[in-house]
């Protein structure tokens, strides 16, 4: 009888807090959903909206002007998959990523142990990573173009060099990439200086008292204890790098670099709808680009997903 | 149910209200302050994309306008150069909240939709304000004329000029009794030309700076020679490419050789050109914007079209042009005003000359004062001797074609590419872009183009 009490109980009281959780969220939707309201607002205004227009702008043939288009079907896929341009940028674009994610995740790393185990001036060294980081992008390209500049530059003054760094196409991408290490490398530094502090001061005092050297407390402790971190760094660098446009464009003077060599895919989608006028064509191959990114982001979840499922 | 924050929320509506009216309010302002500045019956909005050395004469002539207008308020907008002004007069004309009177590249105005985004000219009016067509180069007057109707009123060419410095070449005995370069009409004349020049050049200098990098320097030069071969580009229907291969051959093993035998230090292709010759270096081929700039140094300089190596002469041209975006309602008091303001400045051009620039309205290159202007009056011949691009829907400054096709003259003058093969790239991209229709209509350039 009691054992029956006791499961008859159970649902209903399952039931009643069932019940007010549907009333907290109820009444947590008239109060919070009244404070989401203007962001989710300019949301859809401003994200949700034009992405919509975006992909159906890519089944048609709009101009910049909006009159007249008419619905082309796959056209502009088609052509786009065709197009070498396309491709060229694409590679660009991956070319930077390529080249850049690895740079600043090493580098970000070594700063900030740096940082972390230096003792004096400790500020002064956490300022100097990251200040470059607050500039923006503008200031940043214009900076390194100046110090980029052919035989009057500080790199080749310093370094006695007559290096055609932003109009020969072997350093083009190069210059671009050295510019956007130091102006970027500040965030990721910052991340790991966070995650470095965070390590318990326990797990190295039983590694030396186990006689383990700085090498291998940095190996064993350090990286291990960094995974995490390690893994959001990279991920976030491809997506941003993926993305690469201001810097570029600012410091090859708005063209797409020597013989074409820094057009990035922004810069091309950029270039077609806003030079040639053919809204519909770059709106097929910004698609294009959201499916590649979300593609990439996608495999990064998925990833970490065994990542935490190895470690568990 | 108390409702507590009932009163806050009506204060917060209320301010925001408020907010909202008193910006109304405060456009509303703005816009009356603006016609009450002046107390003139017509209003003519003119937008223009003028910085720098150009922007400042062209405000200089405005005010000239003004003083001689007093009836027309001229409210003049400077935007930025390039595509995004083009965009921005597109979307504004598209939109029917186009400006009276605006400023075009030339080449750009057959892209640029015609009878749609652009309104034709009255040509009479333009008559009665002074200017007709017999006072134009008649090959200018007819770019700006499409399916019979004038949709672009010329203000200028501004054309590619071989730069030189007197000094330099005095002291290599490359100067004639007239004191302007010796005359050259071959590349074999050229090439030795240069090797006289590199010895009197100083350590350090390049002999000539010619952009090598620069997609867009290179592009023109391209432009310039191959018209100097007698090349085509399309068949009068632009059913056809007719782009010569070989002729483009002999173009781009010129170009590259000034980089091969030494004159032209690929390290220095881009504005370090222009520098060089501040410095010393006898040649540099440059717009004629820079002749503001030259002067300004007070370089002992002179400036000639560039060399009719080819054995006919012609440079590359662009050309300013005044255009009449769309207006649904284009008529009445400010369209004649426009007209106006664009017949007086075209006549009024010789402060735009300063800028290096050669006026479009002939009568004026003929004057006393315009042949005392040092060096525009040596490279004035331009104006009977222009090599422009096709007159085709993607052509034009910082258009679709220079940005294809530019790139593959840098691949060979750089040595990246032999120029056979940048040659064919460039028959292939002219191939497509042919094929390519235009956005704005949705036609092939075969297909009528903009029109």
């Amino acid at each position: 009888m009691a054992t029956s009490a006791h499961t008859l109980a159970a649902p209903a009281r399952a039931r009643t807090a069932a019940g007010s959780a549907t009333l907290r969220r109820k009444q947590g939707f008239q109060h919070g959903g009244w404070f989401v309201a203007p962001f989710l607002l300019l949301f859809a205004v401003f994200v949700i909206w034009p992405l919509l227009r975006g992909v159906y702008l890519s089944f048609t043939d709009a101009n910049i002007t909006g009159e007249g288009a008419s619905f082309v079907g796959l056209d502009n896929y088609r052509e786009a998959l065709d197009d070498p341009l396309v491709w060229d940028s694409l590679g660009h674009s991956a070319y930077f990523t390529l080249l850049v994610v690895p740079c600043i995740t090493v580098l970000a790393f070594l700063l900030a142990m740096l940082a972390h185990h230096i003792e004096r001036g400790k500020w002064l060294w956490r300022l100097c990573f990251f200040a470059p980081f607050l500039l923006p992008s503008t200031v940043a390209a214009n900076l390194w173009q100046w110090l980029f500049n052919p035989g009057t530059g500080m790199i080749d003054h310093v370094f006695g060099l007559q290096t055609p760094w932003l109009t020969d196409k072997s350093y083009a991408m190069l210059a671009i990439v050295i510019t956007t290490l130091w102006w970027t490398v500040g965030f990721s530094f910052l991340l790991y200086l966070a995650a470095l502090q965070g390590i318990p001061d326990h797990l190295y005092e039983a590694a030396r008292l186990d006689g383990a050297n700085a090498w291998h407390r940095t190996v064993h402790i350090t990286l291990p204890m960094l995974r995490t971190i390690t893994g959001l760094v990279i991920a976030l660098q491809v997506l941003a790098s993926l993305q690469i446009f201001d810097q570029a464009v600012v410091m090859m003077d708005f063209l797409p670099g020597p013989e074409g060599s820094t057009r990035t895919f922004v810069q091309y989608t950029l270039e077609e709808g806003f030079t040639s006028y053919r809204v519909g064509y770059a709106s097929a191959i910004s698609v294009i680009f959201f499916v590649i990114i979300a593609a990439v982001a996608l495999a990064r979840m998925w990833l970490l997903r065994n990542v935490k499922e190895t470690t568990r | 149910m108390g409702r507590p924050d009932l009163n806050r929320r009506q204060l917060l509506g209320g301010l925001g209200g408020l907010f909202v009216a008193s910006s109304f309010g405060f456009a509303a302002l703005g816009t009356g302050a603006d016609a009450l500045a002046s107390d003139a019956d017509t209003r003519v909005r003119y937008w223009n994309l003028f910085s720098g050395g150009d922007g400042s004469n062209m405000i200089a002539m405005l005010d000239a306008f003004r003083e001689a207008n007093p009836d027309i308020a001229v409210k003049d907008s400077t935007l930025q150069w390039g595509s995004p002004f083009y965009t921005k007069l597109a979307m504004a004309a598209a939109g029917n909240r186009a400006p009276d009177l605006g400023v075009m590249h030339l080449g750009r105005v057959t892209g640029f939709a015609p009878g749609r985004l652009l309104d034709p000219w009255d040509v009479g009016l333009l008559a009665k304000y002074g200017v007709r067509e017999q006072d134009y180069n008649p090959t200018l007057w007819k770019r700006g004329v499409i399916d019979g109707k004038l949709y672009a009123l010329p203000l200028d060419i501004h054309v590619q000029l071989c730069f030189y410095r007197k000094d330099v070449l005095k002291k290599a005995g490359l100067l004639g009794d007239d004191g302007r370069i010796v005359p050259v009409t071959s590349t074999d004349e050229w090439f030795d030309v240069l090797k006289e020049a590199k010895r009197a050049t100083k350590k350090g200098l390049q002999t000539i700076g010619m952009w090598n990098a620069d997609q867009n320097f290179q592009w023109w030069f391209f432009v310039a020679f191959y018209t100097q071969l007698g090349g085509t580009w399309f068949n009068a229907a632009d059913t056809e490419v007719t782009f010569d291969t070989d002729k483009a051959v002999q173009v781009l093993r010129f170009l590259r050789r000034h980089v091969t035998d030494g004159y032209s230090d690929p390290g220095f292709g881009g504005l370090a050109s222009a520098e060089q010759f501040i410095n010393g270096s006898p040649f540099v081929w440059e717009g004629n914007w820079s002749v503001p700039v030259y002067s300004g140094a007070k370089l002992d300089y002179g400036a000639t079209p560039l060399p009719p190596v080819f054995g006919k002469q012609a440079t590359h041209a662009e050309s300013h042009a005044f255009v009449l975006p769309h207006q649904s309602d284009r008529g009445g008091a400010a369209n004649e005003a426009a007209h106006r303001l664009a017949a007086y400045v075209v006549q009024h051009a010789r402060q735009w000359a300063a800028g290096g620039h050669i006026p479009a309205y002939t009568p004026t290159l003929s004057t006393a004062a315009y042949k005392k202007l040092d060096p525009q009056s040596e490279y004035v011949s331009a104006m009977d001797h222009q090599a422009t691009e096709p007159k085709v829907w993607f052509a034009g400054s910082t258009g679709i074609l220079a940005q294809r096709v530019g790139p593959l003259v840098v691949s060979s003058t750089m040595g990246s590419a032999k120029p056979e093969t940048a040659a064919d790239r460039m028959k292939r991209a002219l191939t497509q872009l042919l094929a390519t229709k235009n956005p704005m209509d949705g036609k092939t350039a075969a297909e009528g183009g903009a029109v």
